[in-house]
């Protein structure tokens, strides 16, 4: 399959799915709303801090705004466009990529792109709020921006894809693989300077919210080219890395021998 | 009446049986418990740099949040396990059975607690500790741990309710994220409510998340927050409160539940 394929069917499954969520319209919509309700929520508590606090080791009420937008936004396009990643572990462990190879279609691709979570709209959403009223990003900047988000979002999909990949070595790793992914969130929804030594290392390496939240929030806010290298150079090895893993799983993929419809 | 304790005692054993099983997420929960408490801890420091004007010391700061976690974290999500028997049917079973429906439940999630509680609140202790190098007064220990297994007591009373309402809704998700969001600003979850405006602590103490977090959690702070006298009256206000919506809300989808097939 040539790569202009593989963006095709891409699109066509990203398409599909949001046809799918958006036809149960009343779910959808609560969800939009409860995810951004609960965005706004945990950011009233840096608002009532900051009240208090005007400098946390150099770091404003507005740099938090935006690092939250930033994580919300990056958060949000992974699980509506690649919602499947939360659930690789299972039909790993389940044996239910046997209905995926049997398809003349990548299968992580495909594995990726059979879901979309319809409260990652509420995280893009309440981010692109978050971002637009921080006050730190300018019209000259928005390219910046873009590459950022898409930085992060793929950033978080390699991350999900190799954590839930562990289930090829290991078996049951679902509730592992989880809080694996949501520590990386938790991580990198506070301050970069709350951090240092040995978890900053890991913050930007085994686990690497650095490269979700702080250095696009650099990148933002005093752009240098050294600085968006790095981002997307970081952000490509972190893929690299997953599919590379995916693939090596895949060869230990042990068949459920399934037999079930598909679709 | 011996009978009956006796009947909800297996319930709860059974449960203590279940989670003594479930090690992978009490592990899992007892991690992210250390890493809050060291990411706060990190974040109380920065925050004293930065002058934060309360009368509360960073340290205490970390144990008050060390109290309110391991009461939520301690809780199970028992709402789902309801939610999950009334969609696939298996509720049906369990209402015949010759005991009460919400009793049991709740003898369940008491089982789960009293594996959870200890061991949490073990993990409580250490890191808090570790973070801070700083251990709080006797007293104050006296008064929250008994506090703090009767607020997650009635925290898991709760989530049997927002249970209940799946017979109603079908899907109680958005009643429980908007009960957690409440948690979180009206109980003071990570901030004393004290540091919060005084429209949101005014509306705070009339509901009953002061009682389960802030509450038992504020003995730790300098000053000593709520006396056991008056943490003692709120929760056994809101206790009955839970236990008479508990009883009403049941007996209304008890009386409207249809079954169908075998």
């Amino acid at each position: 399959m040539t790569g202009s394929n593989r963006m095709a069917f891409a699109r066509a499954l990203v398409a599909t799915n949001l046809k799918a969520t958006l036809a149960l319209r009343g779910a959808f919509v609560l969800q939009v709303a409860f995810m951004a309700l609960n965005n706004v929520t945990f950011f009233v508590f840096w608002w009532v801090l900051m009240r208090r606090v005007t400098t946390l080791r150099g770091w404003q009420l507005a740099d938090v705004q935006l690092l939250f937008g930033l994580v919300a936004v990056s958060f949000g396009l992974t699980v509506t466009i690649a919602g499947g990643v939360r659930h690789l572990g299972r039909l790993i462990e389940d044996g239910d990529l046997d209905t995926l190879l049997t398809q003349p279609r990548p299968v992580l691709v495909y594995a990726l792109g059979m879901r979309s979570q319809p409260s990652g709209a509420g995280d893009l959403l309440s981010g692109l709020v978050f971002i637009a009223t921080s006050g730190e990003v300018a019209w000259r900047t928005l390219p910046l921006l873009v590459v950022a988000l898409v930085a992060g979002a793929l950033v978080f999909l390699a991350c999900g894809i190799a954590f839930f990949s562990l289930a090829f070595w290991l078996g049951n790793v679902e509730t592992m693989a989880r809080q694996l992914w949501d520590l990386l969130i938790t991580f990198s929804l506070y301050p970069e300077p709350l951090f240092g030594g040995v978890l900053r290392l890991a913050l930007f390496t085994v686990l690497p919210a650095g490269f979700v939240g702080y250095l696009p929030v650099r990148v933002i806010q005093a752009p240098s080219v050294p600085a968006v290298c790095l981002l997307v150079l970081g952000a490509c090895t972190y893929l690299g890395l997953a599919v590379f893993m995916f693939e090596r799983g895949l060869r230990r993929y042990a068949s459920g021998s399934r037999f079930s419809t598909f679709g | 009446m011996m009978r009956l304790a006796a009947t909800y005692a297996a319930f709860s054993r059974v449960a203590i049986a279940r989670a003594g099983r479930e090690r992978g997420d009490l592990y899992g929960r007892i991690v992210f418990f250390a890493i809050i408490l060291g990411v706060f801890s990190s974040l109380w420091r920065a925050a004293a740099e930065g002058g934060l004007p309360t009368a509360t010391e960073p340290r205490a700061l970390v144990w008050y949040l060390a109290v309110t976690e391991w009461i939520v974290l301690s809780t199970p999500p028992i709402h789902l396990e309801i939610q999950e028997a009334i969609r696939a049917g298996d509720v049906v079973y369990r209402l015949g059975r010759p005991v009460s429906y919400v009793g049991a439940e709740l003898a369940g999630t008491f089982g789960v607690l009293a594996v959870r509680l200890p061991l949490l609140g073990l993990t409580a202790f250490l890191c808090a500790f570790a973070f801070t190098g700083w251990i709080p007064p006797a007293r104050a220990f006296a008064v929250v741990v008994p506090f703090g297994v009767a607020a997650a007591a009635l925290l898991a009373a709760l989530h049997v309710w927002i249970g209940l309402l799946a017979f109603w809704l079908h899907d109680v998700s958005p009643v429980y994220w908007v009960c957690q969001k409440l948690m979180f600003v009206l109980g003071g979850l990570m901030l004393p409510l004290e540091v919060y405006p005084a429209v949101i602590q005014r509306i705070a103490w009339l509901t009953p998340f002061p009682a389960l977090l802030a509450g038992p959690a504020s003995v730790m702070l300098a000053g000593g927050g709520a006396t056991p006298a008056a943490l003692a009256r709120d929760l056994a206000f809101w206790g009955g409160v839970t236990a008479a919506g508990l009883g009403w809300t049941f007996r209304r989808v008890a009386r409207n539940v249809t079954i169908n097939g075998g």
